[in-house]
């Protein structure tokens, strides 16, 4: 149960934290020390570069374009960004992968911060989106599965497709959130009729694959008849991906994320928490400071990079990153 | 049941296996003392080696109901370091929340274990390695896997006792499916459901052979497991030097079959032992410990007594 009201009020001042000063010194410093030498990031610092850790920190530190370093330390992650993708326009999740995955989407979206150098390709990677099914998307497999339906242990739609993690298997809720998110934002003659019949079955697929509560988990509602329990980090990137639907669904889902805001541990999901609610109109000031103070934690266990960029992106007031799109975008 | 034929080089020979079921009821129990009087009758070769418990983390937890107690891995922890062991790092990968920080503090690990940062590692995010699989039992002629696992000296998979709505059972072996790098596969790592669980289970458990086996059995879960299931009390601990044949004494633990899950018959021909005479037992006896788990309806040919526990799902 997720009952708990009210975030955790961790002052500012209490914790000897300077909100002012948290991103530059602390989130920034951190990412530019974690930077490779190949301009990417690694999931934690000192690891391989990915792309997909690289693309949300070339999104954090596009944002604060201020500081020593900032704007270098950003083309270098663009530069890695470059050298990556693959040949059909889609990216990697890992290097000596050959196959795209979802981290085409978070490319595509760090290059909107670089739009005008990176114009090819982001639409390069665009159209691979575009052009690319998951596999529940087949025939077959939806042959298949009416065969199985007596056997079905899930409640869920089999006509509707989004996007998966890897090719060649099904929908997740968070892969389809971000294709979503980059192609409401991808230029006007990108989006053919068929484009916009995809995207519209994908945000059907969103609402399906909600929890009966409100809320996303990664994309099993009911297995069994059994109700699925929401989780942070899908919830979040699923209502930035259907903000405008203006469904039930989706304010029963933000009403779960800020019921739930007491209840974060972490330092990621407490970043996308303020991320989302930030966005989506119901801030609360106290996940400032729990954020800070849950940062200056000396056991953050599991430190990676993707959160620290996530902290940094969700402590900006300007929220530049969520309105960058391409020249005739259609959001 | 669907054939595979996967086969390994060099061919799978290995002298009988040791198992241990001990009988404990609590978690509050002294289990690191248990643990090392257990572990000592194996006189494992850990001493100045590095060691990695790969816990069975699937999901926010706050209830303790789906993963490996944090007790149970706190005890192992304690008890390969009391044994010599020169590192004993603890890591898993959760297939269903990527964010790992989470999946700890819901279970309160620190609490336990002490200090995270230094000895904890979170496997979907990992440096990586491409790995030329040998077996083949999947359509997978490679997988990626983290180099931590591939690093240590001494791998130990310590699962939660549990039924799984697909697979049957959801221990040792299964239990393996977490060093798969969500880094690489996503979150859950959908491509080895596609590929078939049971073969993908052979495959990784072929690559990344883990050397022991501890089975935290003092609350496990039955019916809709690994998630959804409800607690049940089994009062167990199962350790041994040979996975497969832990996974099988567990099951006849647990009431049901081994030879009739499909994984674990495959196992049982290509990775360790599952038949009983090939099984030293140490400790309690399977019947004196045995509790019938309840199993999903598609899984009643599991059962080793036929009017053994279903699962209803009207009664939820």
């Amino acid at each position: 149960m997720h009952s708990t009201p009210a975030a955790p009020d961790q002052s500012a001042a209490a914790n000897g934290i300077d909100v002012a000063s948290f991103v530059p010194k602390t989130c920034l410093a951190y990412l530019r020390d974690a930077q490779n030498d190949d301009g990417g990031w690694g999931f934690t610092q000192g690891l391989e570069s990915r792309v997909e850790p690289t693309a949300w920190c070339v999104l954090a530190l596009h944002e604060f374009s201020e500081g020593p370093g900032v704007n270098e330390a950003a083309a270098r992650g663009f530069g890695y960004l470059e050298r990556t993708q693959l040949p059909d326009g889609s990216w990697p999740a890992t290097p000596g992968q050959e196959q795209g995955s979802w981290t085409t989407a978070p490319a595509c979206w760090a290059l909107l911060a670089h739009r005008e150098q990176a114009h090819e390709r982001l639409d390069r990677g665009l159209n691979w989106l575009l052009q690319t099914t998951p596999a529940d998307a087949s025939r077959w497999w939806r042959f298949v599965r009416r065969l199985a339906a007596r056997r079905s242990v899930s409640s869920q739609s089999d006509q509707l497709y989004g996007w998966s993690w890897t090719q060649g298997t099904a929908s997740w809720v968070e892969p389809t959130a971000y294709a979503l998110i980059v192609l409401c934002r991808g230029p006007e003659k990108l989006l053919s009729n068929d484009a916009r019949k995809r995207i519209s079955i994908a945000q059907k697929l969103l609402l399906d694959r909600m929890c009966p509560g409100g809320g996303w988990n990664c994309g099993n509602p009911m297995v069994y008849g059994v109700a699925g329990e929401p989780q942070v980090v899908p919830t979040v990137w699923a209502l930035l991906a259907l903000r405008n639907s203006g469904t039930n669904e989706y304010r029963k889902s933000l009403d779960w994320l800020e019921a739930n805001r007491g209840n974060v541990q972490s330092l990621a999901s407490l970043a996308l928490t303020k991320i989302g609610l930030d966005a989506l109109g119901r801030s609360d000031p106290n996940l400032d400071n729990s954020l800070a103070a849950s940062f200056r934690d000396k056991d953050i266990s599991v430190v990676n990079v993707p959160a620290i960029a996530w902290t940094a992106l969700a402590m900006s007031s300007k929220r530049n990153w969520l309105k960058l799109t391409m020249p005739g975008e259609t959001s | 049941m669907p054939r595979i034929a996967p086969a390994l080089s060099p061919p799978f020979s290995r002298p009988p296996s040791r198992i241990a079921i001990r009988r404990v009821n609590r978690y509050e129990a002294d289990l690191s003392a248990l643990l090392f009087e257990t572990l000592r009758e194996f006189d494992l070769p850990v001493r100045d080696k590095t060691v990695l418990l790969k816990p069975n983390l699937v999901g926010l937890d706050p209830l303790g109901m789906m993963n490996t107690h944090p007790a149970v891995i706190a005890a192992a922890r304690e008890t390969f370091l009391r044994m010599g062991a020169s590192e004993v790092l603890i890591g898993d990968g959760p297939a269903m929340d990527r964010d790992t920080q989470a999946v700890l503090e819901s279970i309160r690990l620190r609490e336990y274990a002490g200090p995270l940062s230094r000895i904890f590692v979170d496997l979907n995010i990992d440096a990586v390695e491409r790995v030329e699989l040998k077996t083949r039992a999947s359509r997978f002629k490679e997988l990626y896997f983290p180099k931590t696992v591939r690093g240590v000296d001494f791998l130990v998979s310590l699962p939660k006792l549990k039924t799984h709505h697909w697979a049957g059972v959801t221990l040792s072996l299964k239990n393996m499916f977490g060093v798969v790098p969500g880094g690489c596969y996503g979150w859950p790592k959908n491509i080895l459901h596609w590929a078939g669980i049971d073969r993908a289970i052979l495959d990784i458990n072929a690559a990344v052979r883990p050397d022991f086996a501890i089975v935290d059995g003092i609350i496990g879960m039955e019916g809709n497991g690994p998630i959804q299931g409800q607690p049940k009390p089994c009062g167990v601990m199962v350790c041994g030097d040979d996975p497969v044949a832990v996974d099988a004494t567990c099951s006849r633990v647990m009431g049901l079959l081994p030879e009739k899950i499909k994984y674990l018959a495959q196992a049982g021909t290509l990775l360790g032992h599952i038949q009983e005479e090939k099984i030293r037992q140490l400790g309690e006896s399977i019947e004196s410990t045995c509790t019938p788990f309840a199993v999903l309806e598609a899984f009643c040919h599991l059962r080793r007594n036929a009017s053994g526990p279903v699962w209803n799902l009207n009664c939820l």
